[in-house]
C-alpha cells in the first residue's frame, strides 16, 4: 500500500483515538521493562554461590529480599493477568491467565512457607516465569500487529474531513457530516473524501489503497471515483454519490471483517481443544503434584513439577494458529483487491478441480460493440427499427445497437416485450419486429434460411448475431462483439497449465462461444444456457468434482452459490457484497489465479500452524508431567510456542501469489 | 434478528475470544456469536428484543468489557 498521505491528511487523523493493538503492544513492553529490571537481581541472587562461588547475600535474608523484589513482578506488573486468571477460576470462564496465575502465586507462596520449614523455596521461579511470560506475549502482540497491519491500514483509509461547497463558499466538515449532493474539493495530493462523480475538473487518482490497480487511474467530469483513494494532480469537484456504510471502503471492511469472523471447518478441532484445555491442564496438574508427593515423598520437587505442568501447557498457540495466518492472507488479499469473505473458502479451495467462467462480463470485457451488420434493405432503415426496439431493453446488445444507430428522435413502439435469453419482441406502428437469435426465430417460425452463410460466419469469428425481422420477415443481421479483457488469455492459460478443467458457460449460441473459448484457451464450452439455469449447469459439472464459478455477482448470484466456492467480479466501482464466497475488486481474471493461489498457501500456512500447536503441547506436557523441565524451561517453551505460530503466519507474505 | 458489532477490551488470548463466545451464546435470544482477537471485535446475531446491556453483560461475564457497540 502506498504511503501517499501528506500533512494536511496526518493532520486531519489526528483526533482519532489510537488502535488498541498499539497500546497493547506499549502496555506489555512496560511490564516488560519493570519486570526484567526487579527479576535479573532476582535471578544474579538465586544463582550468586553458583556464579561467584559464595551467597552475596546469605540465607535466609536473600530469600526475603527475592519475596521483596518478586511481589511487585508478580502483583503489580503482572496483576492484570493473575486477575484476569483468579477471575477465570471461580466464574469457570478459565483462560490462558488462570494457568499462570495458579503457576505463579503457588511458587510465590513457597518462598513464604519456607520459613514453616515445610518446602523449599521457588519463590525467585515466580518471578522469572512472569517476566518470560511478559515477554512472550510482548514479542506475540508485536507480531500479531504485524499479521494485521495491512487490514488495520485498510481500516483507518477512510477520510476524516472534507472540503464541501455551500452556498458558494468552500468549507471544511467532518466526513459524518458530508451529504448525498454535495460537492467536495479535492486538491492534489488529498483523500478523495468519500465516494462520488467528477463534476468538474480533471486528474489521475491513485486507486490501488482500495482496488489493488497500480496505476492511476484518469478521471474527468461524469467518472465515478472511489472514497479514500488519492487525487494525484488536478484539482477535482466530485459530487458525493455515496457515504457512511454505504461506500465502497465501507463495504470493503465489511468484507474483511466477515473474514475473521468466519469459521474455518480444520479450526473447529483446535477450537474444541481450547475449550477444554485449560480445565484439563488444571487437573493434569494437581495429578501430577499428587503422584510425585506420594511416590517421591519430595513435597518441594512434587510442587516444582505441578507448577511446570501449570505454564508448559499453551492453548494459545492453539487458538492462535488459524486467525493469524487468515490475517495475513487476507491482508495479502486485499492489498490485491482479493476479499475472502468466508474463510471456509480456504479449505475448499484446495479440492478445486473445475474452474466455470461465465463469458461475458467475466471473460469478456461486458461491452458489446455492433461490429457488423448485413441487410437486405438498406443499412440505416435496418438500424433504425432495430434501436427504435432495443431502446426499451437494458441488455448490453441492446445498448451497443442503440449507440451504433444513434438516433436523433424515436418512432412510437405500441407493444414491447422481452424474451428471456432469447430477444425482443414488439410493434413499430403497425408492423411487427422481432429481434433475437434463432431459437426466437424458430418460436415464431421466422424463416432465416437466406442468411444462415452470414450468420455462421459472424459467430465463427466469435460474435454475438442478432437477427432482425419485420412482419415475419428477416430483413438483416447485427453482429456485435464483446472484447475479450487483455489478461484473460493469460490468466486462463496459467490456470490450464496448474491442471485445472477450466469451462465456460453463457448464452451465446455454441459456435460464437467457441470461437471465443478458443481465443482464451478455453477447452470446454457449454452454450445456450438461460441465465436462470446456470446453476443447474454448475451442478451437473459438480458430478466430476469440486466446482469454483467466476461470475458477475448480480446475474449469477444463484450459480457462486450452488458453486462449491463462488467468485464474484467486481466492476472497479461497485461490489457484489452478498454473492460469493471470494469478491474481487478488479474485473480481472488473473485475480482469479491469485485467489487461488493465495487460498492455497494461507491454508497450508493454517495446517502448518495447527501443526506445530499440537506437536507442542504433545511434546511439552509430558515433558512437564515427568518431572524433566524446570518450570522457568517450561515458560519460556510455552511463551516460543506461540510466538512461533505468529511468526510463522507472517512468513507467509514471502509467498509470490 | 439483529445484528451487533462489539468492540471488546481486555483479549490478549484466543481462550479469551472463546469465553466471550460461550458466555454470549448463554443469552437467551441470541442466535450466533463469534469473537475475533485479532481485530478485538465481536459480532452477534439475535432477536430484536435482546438489549444491549444483557450482550454487555454477557461480555463482562467472562471477565472483558465492551467498549462501544455498532
Amino acid at each position: 500500500m502506498s504511503e501517499h498521505e501528506n500533512h494536511k491528511d496526518m493532520d486531519m487523523e489526528h483526533n482519532h483515538d489510537k488502535p488498541a493493538e498499539d497500546s497493547e503492544i506499549k502496555s506489555w513492553k512496560r511490564k516488560l521493562f519493570w519486570s526484567w529490571l526487579l527479576t535479573i537481581p532476582i535471578a544474579v541472587l538465586m544463582l550468586s554461590e553458583r556464579l561467584f562461588g559464595f551467597a552475596i547475600v546469605e540465607m535466609p535474608y536473600s530469600i526475603i529480599l527475592i519475596l521483596a523484589l518478586g511481589f511487585p513482578v508478580i502483583f503489580v506488573f503482572g496483576w492484570e493477568t493473575i486477575r484476569s486468571g483468579i477471575r477465570g477460576l471461580f466464574t469457570f470462564y478459565f483462560n490462558m491467565d488462570s494457568l499462570i496465575a495458579l503457576g505463579t502465586i503457588i511458587a510465590y507462596l513457597t518462598g513464604i512457607f519456607y520459613f514453616t520449614g515445610i518446602v523449599a523455596d521457588y519463590s525467585g521461579v515466580a518471578a522469572m516465569i512472569m517476566a518470560f511470560f511478559t515477554t512472550g506475549k510482548y514479542v506475540e502482540s508485536v507480531a500479531r500487529g504485524r499479521a494485521s497491519s495491512e487490514i488495520k491500514k485498510l481500516l483507518e483509509l477512510g477520510a476524516k474531513k472534507s472540503m464541501i461547497l455551500r452556498n458558494g463558499k468552500e468549507i471544511e466538515v467532518d466526513i459524518e457530516e458530508v451529504k448525498i449532493g454535495d460537492v467536495m474539493i479535492v486538491k492534489p495530493g488529498e483523500k478523495i473524501p468519500t465516494d462520488g462523480i467528477v463534476v468538474k475538473g480533471e486528474s489521475s487518482v491513485d486507486e490501488s489503497m482500495v482496488t489493488g490497480e497500480s496505476l492511476p487511474v484518469e478521471k474527468k467530469k461524469g467518472n465515478p471515483v472511489i472514497g479514500a483513494t488519492i487525487n494525484q494532480d488536478g484539482i477535482l469537484y466530485v459530487k458525493a454519490t455515496k457515504v457512511g456504510n454505504d461506500t465502497f471502503l465501507a463495504h470493503i471492511i465489511e468484507l474483511v471483517e466477515q473474514t475473521q469472523s468466519s469459521k474455518i471447518p480444520i479450526q473447529r478441532l483446535a477450537d474444541k481443544i481450547t475449550s477444554v484445555f485449560v480445565p484439563i491442564i488444571l487437573t493434569l496438574a494437581v495429578l501430577t503434584f499428587a503422584n510425585w508427593w506420594f511416590f517421591s515423598g519430595d513435597l518441594s520437587r512434587a510442587i516444582g513439577v505441578g507448577v511446570a505442568v501449570l505454564v508448559i501447557a499453551c492453548p494459545c498457540a492453539l487458538g492462535l494458529a488459524t486467525p493469524t495466518a487468515l490475517m495475513v492472507g487476507s491482508g495479502m488479499g486485499a492489498k490485491r483487491g482479493i476479499l475472502i469473505r468466508k474463510g471456509e473458502a480456504i479449505q475448499t479451495m484446495k479440492e478445486i478441480k473445475i474452474v466455470v467462467f461465465d463469458k461475458t462480463g467475466t471473460i469478456t470485457k461486458g461491452k458489446p460493440e455492433v461490429t457488423d451488420i448485413y441487410s437486405k434493405v438498406k443499412e440505416s432503415y435496418l438500424l433504425e427499427v432495430a434501436a427504435t426496439l432495443e431502446k426499451l431493453s437494458e441488455h448490453p446488445i441492446a445498448h451497443a445497437i442503440v449507440s451504433k444507430a444513434n438516433l436523433k428522435k424515436y418512432k412510437k413502439v405500441t407493444s414491447f416485450s422481452i424474451v428471456r435469453g432469447k430477444g425482443i419482441v414488439g410493434k413499430i406502428g403497425s408492423k411487427e419486429v422481432v429481434i433475437g437469435n434463432r431459437a426466437l426465430m424458430n418460436d415464431k417460425k421466422i424463416k432465416y434460411s437466406d442468411f444462415e452463410k452470414e450468420i455462421i460466419k459472424f459467430e465463427s469469428a466469435g460474435k454475438t448475431v442478432m437477427i432482425v425481422s419485420e412482419n415475419k420477415k428477416v430483413i438483416g443481421a447485427i453482429a456485435v462483439a464483446d472484447a475479450i479483457k487483455e489478461d484473460s488469455v493469460e490468466a486462463i492459460g496459467r490456470l490450464n497449465a496448474n491442471g485445472y478443467r477450466s469451462v465456460m458457460i453463457t448464452g451465446d449460441n455454441e459456435r460464437t462461444a467457441k470461437a471465443i473459448a478458443e481465443q482464451v484457451g478455453i477447452k470446454e464450452v457449454i452454450a445456450n444456457v438461460l441465465p436462470e439455469d446456470k446453476a443447474k449447469k454448475v451442478e451437473e459439472l459438480q458430478n466430476g468434482g469440486m466446482v469454483a464459478f467466476i461470475g458477475d455477482g448480480i446475474n449469477d448470484a444463484p450459480a457462486l452459490k450452488q458453486s462449491n466456492v463462488g467468485i464474484a467480479m467486481g466492476t472497479g466501482t461497485d461490489i457484489a457484497i452478498e454473492a460469493g464466497d471470494i469478491v474481487l475488486v478488479k474485473g480481472s481474471l488473473v485475480g482469479v489465479v491469485q485467489a487461488i493461489n493465495l487460498s492455497k498457501a494461507t491454508f497450508k500456512k493454517i495446517k502448518q500452524n495447527l501443526f506445530w500447536a499440537f506437536a507442542y503441547n504433545i511434546v511439552a506436557i509430558p515433558l512437564a508431567v515427568g518431572g524433566v523441565l524446570h518450570p522457568v524451561v517450561a515458560e519460556i517453551a510455552m511463551a516460543l510456542s506461540s510466538i512461533t505460530v505468529v511468526t510463522n503466519a507472517n512468513l507467509l507474505r514471502r509467498k509470490k501469489i | 434478528m439483529k445484528k451487533l458489532k462489539l468492540v471488546i477490551e481486555g483479549m490478549h488470548c484466543s481462550s479469551c475470544a472463546g469465553n466471550i463466545e460461550r458466555s454470549l451464546k448463554k443469552v437467551a435470544g441470541v442466535k450466533e456469536a463469534t469473537v475475533s482477537l485479532m481485530l478485538k471485535k465481536g459480532t452477534v446475531e439475535c432477536e430484536d428484543n435482546v438489549s444491549d446491556d444483557e450482550i454487555k453483560k454477557a461480555v463482562v461475564r467472562a471477565g472483558y468489557k465492551v467498549a462501544r457497540i455498532e
